[in-house]
């Protein structure tokens, strides 16, 4: 019980650099590019980074799925485990969905 | 906006960035501030307020506002996700079981939205803002805390500090079934109509599965992140979500998002519940009307 909890703060402060590092680096794109293109400076590298911040910005959620798969494996928490790659699995679909 | 175009978005050809007046990124971004403000006040994405925003005042199609407000809901949930980790608010093994059932929902209505038409999904989400808001304003007493810190509230409860009560209180979990059942279809009206899908979650992880709102609202904010992720990468795909409209929205909900946080902190749960319920039966009765048009 307390190790499970202790755990769980474990990932919830991975989960929370993970997030924060997302956050912080797709809104810095965003910013940067959006005024990039506001006074029409460079709008070939503009483009190139709203891309960039939109990318990562799907990415973060993602990759902090994989981080809480990663760290239930290393818990042999397989109940979690099985649901967080049910998540993956998921957004894998959207992928496919959104492509092909 | 510098041209008398019907629709907004044929003077934004995604590939030239030299199209996006100020104007027009100004507005965005003001409507993200006000639409993060009131979402993270109420626990909620925002979504609910900048779609209609966005498809009612600047007349973008409901795809495109859609696909633009998820953009929005990734970037607050990431964001007061990483703010609140480790304040014990967020349940993470509740969100991780409910985010199976929203990620599944969410790709089912990625898929849909493709194949609906405009007018069915306006009207989709007038019903939804006004069905939500009939729950909401029912059970706006309700609390669901166990004032005893020592309370074994399971595998899935979860204890934090209550600012009301100024004392750490407990809560278990009741009836997953329906809370999975729910996340479900929050899942699926999120990729449809753009919003986190908390709309739904939160009141009924409130009302009938024992969560205090504070906590559901705080759980749901870590799924919709994922829940939207879903839904945008379809929308990216499909080519209805640009960067250059997205931008300043995001921007605009993150700054919203922290003056939000203030207004939460100060303001009582009861007086939050009856602003979100009339806020919704206005953007629900507007959205019925736009689909009659």
């Amino acid at each position: 019980m307390n190790r499970e909890r202790s755990a769980t703060q474990r990932l919830e402060g991975m989960i929370g650099e993970v997030l924060r590092f997302g956050t912080i680096t797709s809104s810095t794109m965003f910013a940067i590019g959006l005024v990039m293109s506001i006074v029409r400076y460079q709008p070939a590298v503009a483009q190139l980074l709203l891309v960039a911040g939109l990318v990562i910005l799907l990415a973060t959620p993602v990759a902090r799925v994989v981080v809480s798969v990663i760290e239930y494996m290393r818990e042999r928490d397989w109940t979690f485990v099985m649901l967080t790659l049910i998540v993956l699995l998921a957004l894998a679909g959207s992928v496919v969905a959104a492509y092909f | 906006m510098g041209t008398e175009s019907s629709n907004p978005l044929e003077t934004l050809n995604p590939l030239n960035p030299l199209n996006l007046t100020a104007t027009l990124a100004l507005i965005i971004f003001g409507a993200g501030t006000v639409a993060g403000a009131l979402g993270v006040a109420l626990g909620l994405g925002g979504g609910i307020f900048l779609v209609p925003f966005l498809t009612l005042v600047l007349g973008f199609p409901l795809k495109s506002a859609a696909a633009i407000s998820l953009a929005t809901v990734i970037a607050t949930s990431s964001a007061v996700t990483a703010q609140r980790a480790g304040n014990q608010l967020i349940n993470l093994r509740v969100g991780m079981v409910l985010e199976a059932a929203t990620t599944l929902g969410s790709l089912l209505g990625g898929i849909t939205a493709q194949l609906v038409a405009e007018s069915m999904l306006q009207r989709l989400f007038g019903i939804v803002a006004i069905g939500v808001a009939a729950v909401v304003l029912g059970r706006v007493n309700k609390r669901n805390v166990i004032l005893d810190a020592t309370v074994d509230p399971g595998r899935l409860g979860g204890r934090f500090y209550e600012e009301e009560s100024r004392g750490i209180v407990s809560y278990r979990v009741k009836r997953l079934p329906l809370a999975l059942f729910a996340s479900f279809i929050a899942g699926n009206v999120s990729s449809l109509l753009g919003i986190g899908g908390g709309i739904i979650k939160v009141p009924v992880l409130n009302s009938w599965c024992g969560m205090p709102l504070r906590a559901a609202a705080a759980t749901s904010a870590l799924m919709i992140g994922v829940t939207a992720t879903g839904g945008a990468i379809i929308y990216y795909g499909r080519g209805d979500l640009q960067p250059l409209l997205a931008a300043p929205a995001v921007l605009g909900v993150q700054v919203g998002s922290l003056a939000g946080a203030r207004l939460a902190y100060g303001a009582s749960v009861k007086w939050l519940k009856v602003l979100m319920a009339v806020l919704l039966v206005i953007v629900g009765v507007l959205m019925f009307l736009r689909s009659m048009q």
